[in-house]
């Protein structure tokens, strides 16, 4: 006992049992009002995140951010989505309209889906899909077509180009992510992610903290968020795939992101921070729930970080840096996690973190190393320092000079 | 000024018999040019006499002597003053060889002057117009050209106050009446030629990146005019070829509103206002350059005190407008607003000065012929004092040790749009452009003005010429100045502000002066001619971003697109200075 949700899930039960409805009936309509809740409380979640992440870069913009709707700003968000909603409804000329009104339907609801299998207590998930990475990562994928729909259809070249970055970046930045993601199923033998939240006595950060700062970098690559915001790339291509978007069209793929980072957090949080567990999660469950959504924020809280601090990268340079660092680098570090947990079978735990944790530090010395030797060479220089230009190097010319003064 | 030990000088006349005659006009300066031997007079004085820096190409009415003179202000780029080119040509067929092939800095203003005066040079290679539209009738600096709502020739109208009654000027003289239009011309039917011209300039450089293997498409995208990274409203037409940039077009003009024919209808003082508008985050060192002009010719020098005043004013622009470049450079670098806005902090300060002393954050209208409009008030030294020594410096390292180590940054800029030294001369960059690529231009230096002679600074130089030096070299340049400020405020004097009376109405003596300040753009110029009236005859902007956007495209070609959008940041154009 002592955990609500169950309570009122059996009551419910009971009701629809007492009302005549055969066990699968019952079954049925239960899964129902779950999906129900769940998406519900998402999607308010959703847009209390509009005040978090606006109150977030006002914080690291030197700004206040919005402060005059209800106490500190918190029925802004409410008053945006009014707005958006009765903004005009703007299909451009020569869009295919199919496509173009599905693409933000396809943004908005695969993140959604991701929650699904995002345990956010030891009773409380979607459904524990025993393939639930699998599943995220190809949730992930769909995603994208998402975005390459709306660039596709806006007939837009901003657009198009937005798309075309997009394809590249969010495509190469799956293959570390996945590899990345094959760390925390090594050491917990299962692919669903709440058995990988269970069998983390130990976090698998203190484990496996490069397989987890690839996959918290690629998050933020595929999430198209600073310094990979190409997809975006607001000074270059305007807005990108969404630059023909208006009112709540827009407002879901913005919906989608920010629901995306969080998500992001989320999985970051269950594979790698220990997902619920925490002092008295598996006595009151209701706790749990806290601790993810305190490690979720938290994760969010870095990708925003990260998001207003730093400068774009160009495209060249985005796919060098996963093609030639992170997919090595997660390469090498799920072939010595293999190793090393195949070697250590039956070693005391102690041994077996301490062991792992200096592999891991091994390869982040010898990778920055590496990147060290070959990291800028120098630039050229096209001058040579030259002496200051003064009057007194230059030749005089003679004839009479500006006669009014 | 010291005594200069000349080395060699030189009368162009001997140098160049039958084709040189000096301007004898009384106030006029320089040489008359046959205007067929201009390219081989221009070709010698670069070759061999170092005048390889062409500062300023514009062009003058002269109506009643039913003439066109193309005036042309040469500099070595070791530093002097100026040497005046001047081509007569007639009024009726003005024709004038473009200096193109010499300086290619020339392309734009000989643009400029062609779209604005009618005066065609031949051997140009991409003779268009440039700040009005494809179609529009007629060429507005002259003289004769009248624009809609025409009244008088020179402010202030009689008709605006009669007896104390308010006129609208466009009721007394509605629209349809004054306007011109050329033969089988209905406004009704009419359809803008639109960009057909524009695009076949694109086309002569478009077979460039064609590959042979693979059948690819080059799309041509226009950035702007409605962009962010433009900074206005300017447009750049670009052929991609994929995202790499194999064709450039800047196109400009959307803020134009003419005002260098605005300007010879104003007074003298009303044209102080005025330039404010030109670079509206420098409005004091616009004021600055004007006032240099029209005090050379009106011959008066400004008292001591007001000299300091001017130069902390200048400085503290010079701060504004680099702190400004950065932060939006580091906007287009794609950090969005987070370091322009503490950028923007630093400025506010800085504004609250210049409201303090003017009146206005922005647009100060601060100074006066032989003088500034009025002293600081009390506690205003202070503040500067404050703002130089103490927290302006610990506010610019901060900026720096969060910037310029950042290694994406570096990554993007390091680089990226060079500019070689040579190039940059020939282009006639001036400015942070300039001496990013390792030349030591520095019109406080090479031809000083004011009283910068007497303070210690130095010449911030990089030698990269890439987008990264460029950057660097405006926190060398903030650095510098505070060098400088920091000497005014100590050693400021006490006196009047104002050599002589205000006045509203000033007499100017018939001459042509060229005044030119270092702005914190590069070299802003002004070129007056006055021909005693109240208002100048000719009233010229050699506007410092409009010029260095000649260097737009020989760096952004075989770039990426979001290459190009910094570029166009480091180069750090106004679009109310760029149009005019």
């Amino acid at each position: 006992m002592g955990d609500p949700v169950i309570l009122v899930a059996k009551w419910l039960e009971q009701l629809l049992a007492g009302w005549g409805l055969s066990a699968s009936q019952v079954n049925v309509v239960m899964t129902f009002i779950g999906v129900l809740v769940l998406a519900v409380f998402v999607l308010l979640l959703d847009i209390f995140m509009v005040w978090v992440e606006r109150k977030v870069v006002a914080r690291f913009q030197d700004r206040f951010g919005p402060n005059r709707l209800g106490p500190f700003g918190l029925i802004q968000p409410i008053a945006d989505v009014i707005k958006l909603l009765i903004k005009e409804n703007i299909t451009p000329a020569g869009a295919d309209r199919v496509v173009f009104n599905l693409a933000p339907i396809m943004a908005l609801a695969t993140v959604i889906m991701l929650w699904a299998v995002i345990p956010l207590s030891p009773t409380v998930f979607g459904s524990d899909v025993n393939v639930g990475v699998l599943y995220v990562v190809a949730i992930g994928a769909i995603s994208t077509l998402g975005i390459i729909m709306a660039g596709w259809a806006s007939n837009n070249k901003y657009a198009l180009l937005g798309a075309f970055r997009a394809v590249a970046q969010v495509i190469s930045y799956e293959v570390p992510m996945v590899i990345s993601l094959m760390v925390p199923v090594i050491l917990a033998r299962t692919m669903g992610i709440n058995s990988i939240v269970q069998a983390q006595s130990v976090w698998y950060i203190v484990m496996a903290p490069i397989a987890a700062l690839i996959f918290l970098l690629s998050a933020i690559a595929e999430l198209g968020r600073a310094p990979f915001d190409l997809p975006e790339g607001e000074s270059e291509i305007v807005a990108g795939f969404h630059i023909e978007y208006t009112g709540m069209k827009f407002g879901m793929f913005y919906a989608g992101e920010l629901l995306h980072a969080l998500t992001m957090g989320g999985l970051f949080a269950s594979l790698f921070l220990g997902g619920w567990r925490g002092p008295g999660a598996e006595a009151y469950p209701i706790l749990g729930i806290i601790y993810f959504f305190i490690k979720a924020f938290f994760i969010y809280w870095v990708i925003a970080w990260v998001k207003y601090s730093l400068p774009r990268v160009r495209i060249d340079q985005m796919l060098n840096l996963n093609w030639k660092v992170l997919t090595p680098l997660a390469l090498s570090v799920l072939i010595v996690t293999a190793l090393l947990d195949k070697l250590l079978a039956g070693a005391p735990i102690v041994v077996y973190v301490l062991s792992l944790l200096a592999a891991n530090l091994a390869i982040l010395l010898t990778t920055s190393r590496l990147l060290r030797r070959y990291a800028r060479s120098g630039r050229q220089r096209v001058a040579q320092p030259a002496p200051i230009a003064t009057p007194e190097r230059a030749v005089a010319i003679s004839p009479k000079q500006n006669a009014s003064a | 000024m010291s005594e200069q030990t000349v080395t060699r000088t030189l009368d162009l006349a001997e140098r160049f018999p039958g084709a040189v005659t000096p301007d004898e006009r009384p106030g006029y300066e320089g040489y008359l040019v046959q205007p067929g031997r201009l390219l081989e007079v221009t070709t010698a004085l670069r070759d061999e006499l170092g005048f390889d820096y062409l500062s300023s190409v514009t062009g003058v009415d002269y109506l009643p002597e039913g003439k066109m003179e193309v005036v042309y202000h040469l500099y070595q780029s070791v530093g002097g003053s100026a040497l005046v080119l001047k081509a007569q040509i007639p009024r009726d067929d003005p024709r004038a060889p473009s200096l193109v092939p010499v300086f290619p800095g020339a392309e734009l203003q000989e643009r400029e002057a062609y779209d604005l005066l009618g005066i065609r040079f031949e051997g140009h290679p991409d003779l268009r117009r440039i700040l009005m539209w494809e179609g529009f009738e007629g060429h507005p600096l002259r003289k004769d050209w009248r624009e809609p709502y025409y009244e008088e020739d020179a402010k202030p109208f009689k008709s605006r106050w009669p007896e104390g009654h308010v006129w609208r000027a466009e009721d007394k003289n509605p629209f349809h009446k004054n306007v011109s239009y050329p033969a089988g011309f209905n406004p009704e039917t009419w359809v803008p030629e639109g960009d057909a011209a524009l695009y076949a300039a694109l086309g002569k450089v478009e077979q460039r990146g064609a590959s042979t293997t693979m059948k690819t498409d080059q799309v041509i995208v226009n950035l702007g005019p409605q962009h962010p990274s433009t900074h206005g409203v300017f447009r750049m037409v670009v052929t991609l070829d994929g995202e790499t940039v194999v064709a450039l077009k800047p196109v400009m003009g959307y803020l134009h509103r003419n005002h260098e024919k605005i300007g010879e209808r104003n007074t003298y003082l009303q044209n102080m206002p005025f330039t404010d508008r030109l670079d509206y985050f420098c409005s004091m060192s616009n004021n600055f350059g004007y006032a240099l002009a029209v005090e050379k010719l009106m011959g008066v020098k400004p008292p001591e005190r007001c000299e300091y005043i001017r130069v902390i004013m200048a400085e503290l622009t010079r701060i504004v407008n680099h702190l400004l470049a950065i932060g939006f450079l580091l906007n287009d670098l794609g950090a969005y607003f987070t370091p322009l806005i503490y950028a923007f902090e630093e400025r506010e300060l800085i504004l609250d000065v210049f409201e303090a002393v003017s009146g206005s954050r922005m647009m100060c209208n601060y100074f006066r012929f032989g003088g500034v409009a009025r002293d600081f008030p009390e506690g205003v030294l202070e503040r500067v004092r404050d703002l130089v020594y103490e927290r302006l410096p610990r506010k610019i390292d901060e900026l720096d040790l969060y910037l310029t180590n950042n290694d994406i940054i570096r990554m993007r800029a390091e680089g990226v749009g060079v500019l070689r030294p040579e190039q940059a001369i020939a282009l006639s960059a001036v400015g942070p452009v300039l001496r990013g690529s390792g030349v030591p231009y520095d019109v406080r230096r090479a031809d000083p003005y004011s009283i910068y002679e007497r303070f210690d600074f130095d010449v911030a130089v990089r030698y990269h010429g890439d987008v990264y030096d460029r950057y660097l070299i405006r926190l060398d340049e903030i650095r510098q100045s505070l060098r400088i400020l920091q000497q005014a405020v100590r050693d400021i004097p006490d006196g009047p502000i104002q050599e002589g009376k205000p006045q509203y109405q000033v007499r100017v003596p018939a001459g042509e002066a060229y005044g030119r300040v270092e702005g914190p753009k590069g070299e802003l110029g002004y070129y007056v001619i006055s021909n005693g009236k109240p208002n100048p005859w000719r009233y010229h902007v050699r506007a410092p971003s409009f010029i260095n956007l000649t260097t737009l495209e020989p760096m952004a070609l075989g770039n990426k697109i979001a290459d190009v959008v910094i570029i166009l940041g480091s180069i750090d154009i106004v679009l109310g200075e760029v149009d005019r």
